[in-house]
């Protein structure tokens, strides 16, 4: 076999992953690069494919530390990597400019790929989103929309309409990050024993100045968050949860609680129907 | 502007280019006597030659395809020059690998364009081979002003159509080229591993007394094979290839490749370093 024939398809192959699977299916066609298929570790090129995936990812680094530190412990690196190669290939095969860019293309990609099935693949899942929502909160932060302060209110009533002071990012997780964080720079870490289980967290940064904060919630809080919009009511709010109109005692007062963090307050004049 | 200037029988101790390395340079005084830079990212990025105010530059390359069967472009060897030649790079390092292959159909009546990677390749290990990287050394080196030293790869897969293992291609290259060598001893232990070999006893068999210059990264096993991680410590076997290595051979430089992550440990890469020069007989 000429060594130029064998480093055109090894070239073509690692460029275009999608072309290691056609080979695979149909081996002959390496016999018409000049090339006998038997010759030819295809696993081995998808995993090396994968291997240059990652390395070109090293921008994500800084930003992703854990994630990094998880694929590594989770021996999914290559893996993962040499499945996303395919999936961009797919795709047309070019990578985003910018790191943020990146790192969401990644997300989007792993989206899909994951099996929640698999514990390192929960576990990534979650771990990836929490560092994601620290970089995205960590950014610059726009002023605050202005609202006439003399008609927020703390206490919350049917009419109130609960805001979110600055800005969140709200996931639910099957473990706690922070504990897969502690775990992973473990001399031998050991991921079987993060317990797994459903958790709702709120990541929220109230303002410019302001640190990010880990909250982590309670289903309705949880679900309060998601649906605050600052146009519905606490009315509207009790609804769309599976109350009456008439909100209850302990609706208000689990509005009432996530007012008291600061993250919540109630405009009683900008209700609208929706 | 510094320079490196290794005194004869001595070998200098550096870091490979990555983030945090100028802090970490000046954090600690007198540990690291130069900065490994790879050409491509001063090509990308020329602000970055301003580390070598502080620090010796040692010119790094992954363009030229020595390897391969698809020169480099013109205007790229044009560049490596002049940069070889600002910084005063006391060599290039460069893979003896390739980094782009004809298209693959190179019989078709419109010829496709070359696969160009951005990322370097073993190559097919054989007679075929050696012969070209010859050819293309001698067209390569009288375009700079310094010696080329030839890196070599790791082996992740058998490359077909290779006749011959990776210490037997790179003493052929070696005799064959006339050319010294930059001796990555990760790379060296990574081939070792995947295709079966004894790292101590083939690395006897390399020309050491050729080796100008030493890489040491991390490692790392993943879906079953061995890969260069340089966002990882190396590994004690790789300590115990320089000192083996160092037991027959002066090479003028040891670079420490850590470059790959700005999480890596500051208190590890001092240690590492601090091994390095006590493996070299710097303290």
């Amino acid at each position: 076999m000429k060594a130029s024939r064998v480093h055109a398809v090894i070239a073509a192959g690692l460029d275009n992953p999608q072309l290691l699977a056609h080979w695979r299916q149909e081996p002959d066609l390496l016999r018409g690069c000049g090339v006998e298929p038997a010759a030819v570790d295809l696993d081995a090129l998808w995993k090396f494919a994968g291997l240059a995936v990652k390395v070109r990812h090293n921008g994500l680094r800084a930003h992703l530390p854990l994630t990094f530190r998880l694929l590594n412990v989770a021996g999914l690196e290559i893996e993962v990597f040499a499945s996303y190669a395919s999936f961009r290939a797919a795709e047309g095969g070019r990578y985003a400019d910018t790191s943020e860019a990146r790192a969401q293309d990644l997300l989007t990609f792993l989206a899909g790929w994951l099996d929640s099935d698999r514990r390192e693949h929960a576990l990534l899942w979650d771990v990836i989103r929490y560092e994601l929502a620290l970089a995205q909160l960590a950014g610059p932060v726009a002023s605050d929309a202005h609202v006439d302060e003399s008609s927020v209110t703390h206490t919350p009533r049917a009419k109130s309409v609960p805001r979110v002071c600055g800005r969140v990012v709200l996931h639910e997780m099957r473990c706690d990050p922070r504990v897969v964080g502690a775990v992973l720079y473990e001399k031998s870490p050991r991921l079987d024993e993060v317990q797994l289980g459903t958790c709702h967290f709120c990541y929220w940064r109230r303002g410019a100045a302001a640190e990010v904060n880990i909250l982590q919630l309670d289903e309705l809080g949880f679900y309060l968050l998601t649906l605050a919009d600052g146009r519905r009511t606490a009315a509207e709010l009790s609804r769309l949860t599976g109350g009456g109109s008439r909100p209850a005692k302990g609706f208000l007062q689990a509005l009432g609680e996530l007012a008291a963090l600061g993250i919540l307050t109630f405009d009683t004049t900008a209700g609208q129907a929706l | 502007m510094k320079y490196l200037d290794t005194p004869t029988g001595t070998t200098s101790v550096g870091l490979a280019y990555g983030p945090n390395v100028l802090e970490f340079i000046n954090a600690h005084p007198g540990l690291v006597d130069y900065v490994e830079m790879p050409f491509e990212q001063l090509r990308h990025a020329p602000q970055l030659s301003s580390i070598q105010d502080r620090i010796p530059i040692v010119l790094h390359c992954a363009s030229m395809s020595v390897a391969g069967f698809v020169p480099p472009a013109d205007d790229t060897l044009a560049a490596i020059g002049l940069e070889a030649e600002r910084t005063r790079t006391p060599w290039i390092g460069e893979h003896l690998a390739f980094v782009t292959a004809e298209g693959l159909d190179a019989d078709a009546d419109a010829a496709q364009p070359p696969t160009a990677l951005t990322y370097t390749i073993c190559p097919q290990l054989s007679e075929e081979t050696v012969a070209r990287v010859a050819d293309n050394l001698a067209s390569l080196r009288p375009r700079f002003g310094v010696p080329l030293i030839l890196e070599n790869s790791p082996q992740y897969f058998a490359v077909p159509g290779s006749t011959m293992p990776m210490v037997d291609f790179i003493g052929a290259v070696s005799a064959r080229c006339d050319v010294d060598l930059l001796l990555d001893l990760s790379h060296f232990l990574i081939t070792m591993l995947n295709t079966g070999g004894d790292a101590a006893r083939e690395i006897d068999r390399l020309p050491l007394e050729r080796v100008v210059e030493i890489h040491i990264s991390g490692l790392n096993v993943q879906s079953g094979v061995v890969w260069d991680d340089h966002a990882t410590p190396a590994p004690a076997p790789v300590f115990g290839l320089l000192e083996r290595v160092m037991r027959r051979a002066r090479p003028r430089a040891v670079t420490l490749e850590y470059n790959w992550a700005p999480s890596f440990p500051q208190a590890i890469l001092r240690s590492h370093l601090e091994r390095v020069r006590q493996a070299v007989g710097r303290v």
